[in-house]
């Protein structure tokens, strides 16, 4: 037997007391990883509190939050929460809101939300209010308000009609000699303009090569406009890819060559960016980037007035872009005030006031006439996304798909990740493209 | 002190006061017991609400398709067999946690050792270094930390500008698929202070007068580790070990800041409960993720069943002495 330690001293002199703490560490191995998630609900005393959460840059978020500001104004008692985040974090925390039944009170949502929450329901069914006139869409094209429902009801209302594009510096675009892009510019014209501004020798502000743009190889957007191009859809039905092999492996290829001869972005860059700040060409590594018409105003405000935007190229002449819901904007299934939830999406989408205030921070708004009276007095690169639209519109773009399948998320993210494999040697074209394939099988049957 | 008695905790309040409790008086205790419960309630609500129910469930889900939106439906076991056959990205996150567990654990642990036995040592200080070596270990696990980390290796960040200084060019560790790794068991060696501070307290459990025979003896000091310290502290590091292996297997904080929540690039940070976590909460899949959690679970309760079978070899109880 061995003698007392004092007080304080460690005891660790049996097995059993070994034993009791690695079983207490073990009972931690359920729980750990699903702390931290929370549902925001609201409620103060006397007034009404909404909360009310999007996703977004800061510019739009300045611009939603003065609107919101001005919504409380004129309706006392009436506070609005707001909450905004990084886009993929927010896809989750709302998922994991849905399950727990504590969406807010006023949500914007994703395209590729729309018929999984509906489905699951945790959105309320906003054709009662419509009806009443509490939400206004008399000025918005009834085409387009499709795209909020799911089942004959309507869940959402889109907030802005958005479609791809290509955020270029036209100074950089010059001094290669390249012409300017039109809506008819081919990948092949892509190709060469990056090529030449690669090999004018330019240098980043951290003395590393500059590139002719990001490299578009991670984003299933730019994989879905090349292959529209081609004629051909990301999803042939809702259970069923539209693409094969043989078309992500050629895509992935081409990519994948540019970026070897040193055309478009770093791998290393490439991974690296999480924003437009960060990007390739946020970081002035590249030229050009990849994006949405929305986002667009925050390129020129982060690089300059050189900044313009163009259409993504084509195949032979056969533009691939479509409109598209940007987002969408819902009530939660369990809102304690749908009336007044209600009351703020109407001011959002129809409020002249509020459209000035939001400008096309979302795209070109739904409402028609908040459409074209913002349109007179855009300025700058909001001006040129409107213009933008009307081009592309005037240029012909074939029907838009119907709604991704729920598993699209999942496909987008390993999207994201094949190529990364691909760009680092791990895998070549077709065989991340064989994974990617397998993958998203699996997403769609189950 | 025997170690063979059974432990039964809560009922045995009273036993100080009498040789054998009578009848009477077993009553009067289970009386006297309830108050004790009521101070406890809180503690066995949680217990039961947050760890016991939720882990029932979660076994439930494992064998349903639940997604977040739908009721579950009972599928058996095929998010078991789907995962052992059919994901080469489960393998590989096993793979990036094997790693993970047979690199940073044994760095970890030395570099505590090692700080440890210099602090012994210390006579001025002492005090003042344990409780900044242990600072790291409080401070670790938060997400702000595993923000700053990917900050700092990042591209352009304050170690790949050293290192650029210094002729080595990396371009940012969170970017290459084979460092990024390294920089999660970096921030998870960094918070060696907490097994050091049980080293330190082992150490300074070890008679002197050990190390004072022995170095009569005219034993080394590296003779003296050897055969005095490693045993008489050998208890101390096998408790430092199965804590740190437990704890690795389920690192998931340092992953999900530093590879921004995807484990990339290309997969290289995608950790077990990071992929758990993907499943669950970006593919929606939480009953293949509840799946995972539980081989998790099994797996990490075979490895620490493994490390006490092999313990009794190497490692040396005072108190077992002689039998």
């Amino acid at each position: 037997m061995t003698p007392e330690p004092p007080n304080g001293r460690l005891r660790l002199q049996s097995r059993r007391a070994v034993l009791a703490a690695a079983a207490a560490g073990l009972g931690t191995a359920l729980t750990a990883t699903l702390s931290g998630c929370s549902a925001a609900s609201g409620g103060t005393a006397g007034g009404v509190t909404l909360t009310f959460s999007w996703w977004g840059n800061d510019d739009r978020a300045a611009r939603t939050e003065k609107a919101v500001r001005l919504f409380e104004k004129e309706h006392p008692g009436v506070t609005v929460r707001t909450s905004n985040g990084e886009f993929g974090a927010y896809l989750q925390k709302l998922a994991t809101q849905a399950a727990g039944g504590g969406i807010p009170d006023v949500v914007q949502l994703d395209y590729r939300q729309i018929s999984q929450f509906a489905g699951g329901e945790a959105l309320m069914p906003l054709d009662a209010l419509i009806k009443r006139r509490t939400i206004r869409t008399s000025e918005m094209d009834h085409g387009f308000l499709r795209t909020g429902t799911y089942e004959g009801g309507t869940y959402a209302l889109p907030m802005g009609r958005g479609i791809t594009g290509y955020a270029y510096d036209s100074a950089v675009y010059k001094k290669a000699g390249v012409a300017t892009p039109g809506p008819g510019w081919t990948w092949q014209d892509w190709q060469r303009a990056n090529l030449r501004i690669a090999a004018l020798g330019l240098k980043s502000p951290d003395g590393r090569p500059f590139t002719g743009a990001n490299d578009g190889g991670t984003n299933e957007d730019v994989f879905e406009t090349w292959l529209r191009g081609r004629g051909r859809n990301l999803y042939a039905s809702q259970t069923q890819l539209g693409f094969t092999e043989a078309d992500l492996s050629a895509f992935w290829s081409f990519c994948d060559g540019l970026r070897k001869e040193g055309a478009i972005a770093q791998a290393k860059d490439t991974v690296q960016a999480k924003s437009t700040e960060t990007s390739p060409i946020g970081r002035r590594l590249a030229a050009a980037d990849f994006t949405w018409d929305a986002p667009f105003p925050g390129y020129t405000a982060l690089l300059g007035e050189d900044i313009h935007f163009a259409p993504v190229p084509t195949t032979d002449g056969h533009q691939g872009a479509y409109f598209k819901p940007s987002m969408l904007l819902g009530i939660g299934a369990n809102s304690e005030h749908p009336k007044e939830a209600a009351q703020l999406i109407d001011f959002l989408l129809n409020d002249p006031r509020a459209g000035d205030i939001l400008g096309f921070s979302r795209s070109t708004p739904p409402n028609r006439k908040i459409a074209a009276r913002v349109a007179t007095t855009l300025k700058g690169p909001e001006r040129e996304i409107y213009d933008y639209a009307q081009t592309m519109e005037k240029y012909g773009l074939d029907t838009p798909p119907t709604a991704p399948p729920p598993g699209d998320l999942a496909i987008q993210a390993a999207f994201k990740r094949g190529y990364q494999r691909v760009m680092y040697g791990m895998a070549t074209p077709r065989q991340a493209a064989r994974e990617l394939i397998d993958e998203a099988n699996r997403e769609l049957r189950s | 002190m025997s170690t063979v008695s059974t432990a039964k905790a809560p009922a045995r309040v009273d036993r100080t006061t009498g040789p054998r409790p009578d009848r009477g008086k077993r009553r009067q205790v289970r009386e006297r017991q309830w108050p004790a419960y009521v101070f406890l309630s809180p503690w066995l609500i949680g217990a039961l609400g947050l760890t016991l129910i939720p882990m029932a469930v979660s076994l439930y889900l494992s064998f349903t398709d639940y997604n977040l939106f739908d009721p579950p439906h009972w599928v058996g076991l095929r998010n078991y067999t789907e995962m052992l056959t059919d994901d080469p990205r489960y393998w590989r996150s096993v793979g990036t946690t094997m790693l993970y567990v047979v690199v940073a654990v044994p760095l970890k642990l030395g570099l505590a050792l090692g700080v440890a036995m210099l602090l012994r040592n210390l006579n001025k200080g002492r005090a003042f270094y344990r409780s900044a070596f242990y600072a790291p270990s409080l401070l670790g696990a938060s997400m702000s930390i595993a923000l700053v980390w990917r900050a700092l290796f990042n591209d352009g960040g304050t170690v790949a500008d050293v290192l650029d200084t210094i002729g080595i060019h990396t371009g940012g560790w969170v970017g290459d698929p084979h460092l990024a790794v390294y920089a999660v068991v970096l921030l998870t060696v960094w918070q060696f202070g907490a097994p050091m501070v049980i080293f330190l307290a082992g150490l300074q459990q070890i008679s002197p007068d050990l190390y004072e025979a022995a170095a009569l003896d005219g034993a080394g000091r590296w003779r003296q580790f050897v055969s005095i310290t490693v045993p008489m502290l050998s208890p101390v590091v096998f408790f430092n070990l199965v804590l740190e292996v437990i704890n690795s297997f389920q690192v998931f904080t340092p992953a999900f800041a530093i590879s921004g929540g995807d484990g990339g690039p290309a997969d290289s940070t995608l950790f077990y409960t990071l992929y758990l976590y993907e499943r669950g909460f970006t593919a929606s899949h939480m009953g293949y993720a509840a799946a995972m959690a539980w081989l998790l679970l099994i797996a990490i309760g075979a490895i620490t069943l493994i490390l006490f079978r092999t313990s009794r070899s190497w490692v040396f109880y005072a108190d077992e002495e002689g039998r």
